[in-house]
């Protein structure tokens, strides 16, 4: 990569930090809230991206990673008192884990497409029948996350902007994550991968290596979003956090946005989710499934007239430019 | 738990039951996935569709629930016909996780307008045959449920007839092993694809009224039903219509029984344990069919 | 042993032998041919060279290591590249980044890769097209980019199969030339192909291959004399 188009990436993207960093104290609460859910999705997108858009194997069941966060950090909270900061890395460490053994048995067995999407359905929604019968975590009714008032030492504050700032720090590593990843080898054999198999294999990539470690790098990662979104939410349940809706919203926004590109989740999570946010209060008194309904009609739409979502559009548009451009020589015959 | 052979006659007297309803749901979509290889996420929601139009027939207009086959079905194969035409169409040469999304969006798009128009409410409709039952032995059978195992094994023998005997199962047959073969003889592979779908949301018509005598309707009643027809289209083997039909009392066998000796819904995850170890070690299913 | 060996090694799938007791060496710095009629088994011994395959039965030696049955990507390490018949490229990704795919087996950074790929580009004619991508070339590009991936690798022993498949006359000199470049380059090479005149002007020694069995072996002229050779040709249609 070009070292002039590296370093300017670098400005702008430090630039966007800063921006970030003083966004939220001219903020008013309501749009705070909405800035904290844009990051967080955009985080979770982001995750769900390294395997679903790099590696090209689309999980439709990554809330199994998110459950296993929450749940994980918020029953050592509960009841051990051991604090998230320290409960999320023990979420991660068994999100890890579960991630290889799903990478395992699934890329090992050659489940590919449709046939994985279908077992990470299957495994996210027998922990949602699991997480239901086991009274130790509360069962059908959940857990809710412990209220001690303002208290930074177990990921608390009573100020949204506390919040804030820790789902920035995130989503800051994780870009910066995929970032350095699609500029190096296993960025490069991820999408390898992705487009062609067994030519990969045939040039020395392994690829059920590869796979494997996309989707631990991908779980760990959702896992820990997973250990905020119990502690700002405060209420966790096998339904919002095994269920179809988190996994299916995380991987809308990365395909609205653009599967298997750098921003593309965060774009997608910065434009739907606050429309959606907007649309579930004006209409909370009278339609409870208006932001779903729009994420359906979004997908359809998506797939329908740019299934390469907004960063594909940008590139179209981009190299129908650089065409009125070229120099006879360069166009096709 | 206790254990007694009455609880365990009664699971798989129900099971069964229960089993030939699933098997009926599946068919459809062991059809349409042999036929056009797109799997239907929302097939589920659809039967739901089907399921509002039964209920609001008897319960609101008071209809014997078996005759609303005669609106369910029609309905169900035009709106069949009509989300094929308008979005599943422009898409059918995409790869397939596009195809797969835009299902998943329909079924978001149909749960929350159902949402929308009837609210959240767990509806039953109380027919004639609803507190029907009799006694098999030691054996409760629900007189509903028994009729809607007939009518479905009734409606698969149709099916199964159609697809075999008539010219335009055979097309449809034609087409789901090879569609460029089926083309060159003058098949028209688009109509197929149209037809086949059509008719594979039309047997969700004939469930949905079979099933509305003892079974609730809601916005998410087809989320587990959309499931489990997965469940049962891969063990059968996909495109493989006997294989559904087997698959189905397999898995309403093991949903019945296994609630007899596990506690809550541990059964479905028996279910959904199964389906993994299918799909890991024998995707082309118990009975095989065609892979994807 | 020399460079490859291949020892007795049969191939069956449920009935059906499409390899059987195939035996033949590869020197270092040869080409070789491997012919047959259609349906003969020529790619079910590539796949088993290049790890796609397992022999069910026999072993592969290369370089005295016993290879047998590791997974393509381990093959490739140890120096052994194929390429195939039909090409397969990555089509969203530009020539260059095709190519960086097959450096990056023995280089890990980015920078290394990018050069090597850029010097393997120069090798097989492409650098021009560095930049464009991949679904965007020609066939003979394709086939270009197509040894150019497998040469990034730095292998020593190169499987081509079928490489003038689907190429016309001017294009197929151009790749003859090519083979032969990198062959005076060095590289080992074992070749599968239908077209005769590439066959029999590139390979030094041919081995002829007829229902999974090796029927004959020689120089190009001892094969073209070979009663056994023409009659498994000609009985057939071809």
């Amino acid at each position: 990569m070009n070292k002039l188009i590296h370093n300017k990436m670098a400005i702008l993207s430090i630039g966007l930090l800063l921006i970030c960093s003083f966004l939220p104290f001219f903020l008013p609460d309501y749009f705070l809230h909405i800035a904290i859910l844009v990051l967080l999705y955009a985080y979770l997108a982001t995750a769900w991206n390294i395997l679903g858009g790099f590696a090209g194997q689309h999980s439709l069941g990554h809330s199994l990673f998110l459950g296993i966060g929450a749940y994980t950090s918020t029953y050592l909270f509960t009841g051990l008192g051991i604090t998230p900061w320290v409960g999320m890395w023990i979420g991660a460490g068994l999100a890890g884990l579960a991630g290889w053994f799903v990478g395992y048995l699934s890329f090992r067995y050659g489940l590919k497409g449709p046939y994985f999407a279908l077992v990470t359905i299957a495994i996210a929604e027998a922990m949602v029948s699991l997480t239901n019968n086991i009274s130790l975590v509360g069962g059908a009714q959940g857990l809710d996350v412990r209220w001690e008032g303002n208290n930074p030492l177990v990921m608390q504050f009573e100020n949204k902007i506390g919040y804030y700032f820790i789902i920035l720090v995130m989503i800051a590593i994780a870009i910066a994550l995929v970032y350095w990843i699609s500029h190096h080898r296993f960025g490069y054999q991820l999408i390898a991968v992705r487009e062609n198999e067994e030519a990969a294999e045939a040039l020395g990539t392994d690829m059920l290596r590869v796979k494997i470690v996309a989707t631990v790098i991908s779980a760990i990662l959702t896992a820990l979003g997973g250990t905020f979104f119990a502690q700002y939410i405060t209420y966790i349940n096998p339904r919002n956090v095994f269920g179809e809706g988190p996994s299916i919203q995380i991987l809308l926004f990365a395909i609205v946005g653009g599967l298997g590109t750098v921003w593309g989740p965060a774009i997608g999570a910065l434009i739907l989710v606050p429309i959606s946010e907007f649309s579930r209060s004006w209409l909370s008194g009278t339609f409870a499934g208006a932001h779903l309904l729009l994420y359906g009609s979004v997908l359809v739409l998506v797939m329908l007239f740019m299934p390469k979502g907004f960063v594909g559009l940008f590139e179209k548009i981009k190299q129908k430019k650089f065409r009125k451009q070229s120099t006879p020589s360069e166009k096709e015959i | 738990m206790i254990f007694s052979f009455e609880l365990l006659a009664q699971a798989i007297v129900m099971g069964l039951l229960i089993g030939g309803i699933y098997a009926l749901i599946s068919v459809g979509l062991s059809m349409i996935w042999g036929v056009m290889k797109i799997i239907n996420f929302a097939h589920g929601e659809f039967l739901m569709a089907a399921m509002y139009i039964a209920f609001f027939l008897t319960a609101k207009a008071g209809w014997d629930p078996y005759l609303t086959i005669f609106v369910t079905v029609p309905a169900l194969f035009l709106i069949g016909v009509f989300i094929f035409q308008l979005t599943i169409k422009p898409i059918l040469y995409d790869p397939p996780m596009n195809q797969i999304m835009l299902t998943v969006g329909l079924s978001l798009i149909m749960q929350n307008l159902a949402l929308f128009f009837f609210k959240a409410d767990v509806l039953t409709s109380s027919t004639a045959y609803t507190k029907m039952n009799f006694y098999l032995g030691e054996v409760v059978v629900r007189t509903s449920q028994l009729i809607a195992f007939i009518g479905a094994a009734i409606t698969a023998i149709m099916l199964y007839w159609f697809l075999q005997k008539t010219e335009l199962g055979r097309a449809i047959r034609a087409t789901s092993q090879n569609p460029s073969a089926a083309m060159l003889v003058g098949v028209n592979v688009r109509n197929i694809y149209l037809i086949a779908f059509g008719i594979g949301s039309a047997t969700l018509g004939v469930a949905a009224s079979l099933m509305i005598p003892f079974y609730y309707t809601s916005p998410t009643v087809g989320l587990y039903f959309g499931l489990i027809a997965y469940v049962i289209v891969v063990l059968g083997g996909l495109g493989n219509f006997i294989g559904a039909l087997v698959a189905g009392l397999i898995i309403g066998l093991t949903e019945a029984v296994g609630a007899v000796f596990l506690p809550g819904s541990f059964s479905r995850v028996i279910v959904f344990g199964l389906f993994i170890v299918v799909l890991l070690f024998r995707p082309q299913g118990i009975f095989g069919g065609k892979q994807q | 042993m020399s460079f490859l060996t291949v020892d007795n090694i049969s191939k069956q799938f449920s009935g059906l032998t499409a390899v059987a007791d195939l035996s033949f060496e590869v020197e270092k710095g040869e080409i070789v041919g491997l012919i047959g009629p259609n349906g003969a088994g020529k790619t079910t011994v590539f796949n088993m060279l290049s790890g796609f395959l397992s022999p069910t039965k026999g072993e592969i030696f290369y370089k005295k290591k016993r290879i047998t049955g590791l997974k393509p990507h381990q093959i490739c390490e140890n120096g052994i590249t194929r390429t195939f018949q039909i090409v397969q490229p990555f089509p969203e990704l530009s020539v260059v980044e095709n190519t960086m795919i097959g450096a990056f087996a023995h280089n890990h950074k980015t920078e290394d890769a990018r050069e090597k790929a850029m010097a393997t580009l120069k090798r097989v004619q492409l650098e021009k097209k560095a930049n464009k991508p991949a679904k965007e070339l020609t066939l003979l590009e394709l086939k270009r980019l197509e040894i150019g991936k497998a040469l990034a690798t730095e292998p020593e022993l190169l499987l081509l199969d079928e490489v003038a498949a689907g190429l016309k006359d001017t294009e197929i000199e151009q790749i003859l030339n090519l083979v032969r470049q990198l062959n005076q380059d060095g590289m080992t090479l074992l070749i599968v192909e239908h077209l005769m005149k590439v066959i029999m002007n590139l390979s030094r020694r041919i081995i002829v291959i007829d229902f999974g069995k090796k029927i004959a072996e020689g120089t190009p002229v001892e094969i073209a004399n070979d009663p056994a050779v023409l009659d498994a040709y000609l009985g057939k249609e071809n």
